[in-house]
């Protein structure tokens, strides 16, 4: 199991845009990669591919996340995870 | 998730059914988050309803999402880049976590005071995790009409 934490940098959280940036990256990977905040137990973690899992998330600004995933290149898979959501995709 | 039986979505607010392409924000226009129609309000405060009926999953509070028993989740945002607001111009009318039934007033929405900010009213209602062979635009959608909340919006067929 691979784990990784990455704080939201988006300013409106892990909105509409943002979410769907990121749930379209997930869904193009062939693991399953799960998502929940940090202060949450991991037994409540979502699928990230799902937009729906990600706005019932409702990760604000500055949350911390935590990234799983098993199988073939999931570290990787990961560390471009946590790039997306520490980019501020509202940046103009 | 697929839902067995067509779920009728309703017209979240009152005003002119404006098509999702049109809607100045690349986000919904390009139906990034999924795909759906919008509404223009009329200028006022407008109460916002439950479009189906279902669990109030999150709402916060410029927009709300409505999970129902099969897992359709139905997103309705009130107006564009509102989530900057912070809830100005929004009077929460229901809480996070209810059950609701389709009609039911989540939010009022004061599209006035919204407008004043420079911002557009327009209310894109989007059909969560379905694509657009999924859904059916309500004759009155297609025309580009005036609506009543609680009309005939989207149907979802799977």
């Amino acid at each position: 199991m691979s784990e990784r934490t990455a704080t939201i940098a988006s300013r409106v959280g892990l909105h509409a845009r943002p979410a769907s940036i990121f749930a379209a990256a997930v869904g193009e990977l062939s693991i399953d990669v799960t998502i929940g905040l940090e202060s949450d137990p991991a037994e409540d973690a979502m699928d990230a591919s799902s937009i729906l899992s990600l706005m019932s998330l409702g990760a604000a600004n500055g949350d911390v996340v935590v990234l799983r995933a098993e199988g073939e290149g999931a570290d990787e898979a990961l560390e471009a995870l946590v790039l997306i959501l520490e980019t501020d995709h509202d940046a103009a | 998730m697929s839902s067995v039986t067509p779920v009728v979505v309703l017209a979240p607010v009152p005003g002119r059914a404006v098509a999702i392409e049109e809607v100045p924000d690349p986000t919904f226009a390009q139906s990034i988050v999924g795909p759906g129609a919008a509404i223009d309000p009329p200028r006022g405060v407008v109460d916002a309803i439950a479009p189906i009926s279902g669990k109030l999953l999150k709402v916060f509070p410029h927009a709300y999402v409505i999970l129902s028993p099969d897992g359709l989740g139905v997103l309705v945002h009130l107006g564009i880049d509102t989530v900057q607001l912070h809830g100005e111009g929004f009077t929460l009318r229901a809480t996070q976590g209810d059950t609701v039934s389709a009609g039911d007033v989540i939010v009022s929405y004061d599209v006035v005071a919204i407008e004043a900010t420079g911002r557009n009213p327009i209310v894109p209602v989007i059909i969560l995790e379905r694509t657009a062979e999924n859904i059916t635009l309500a004759d009155a959608v297609t025309a580009g009409a005036q609506l009543a909340a609680g009309d005939e919006f989207i149907t979802v067929n799977s």
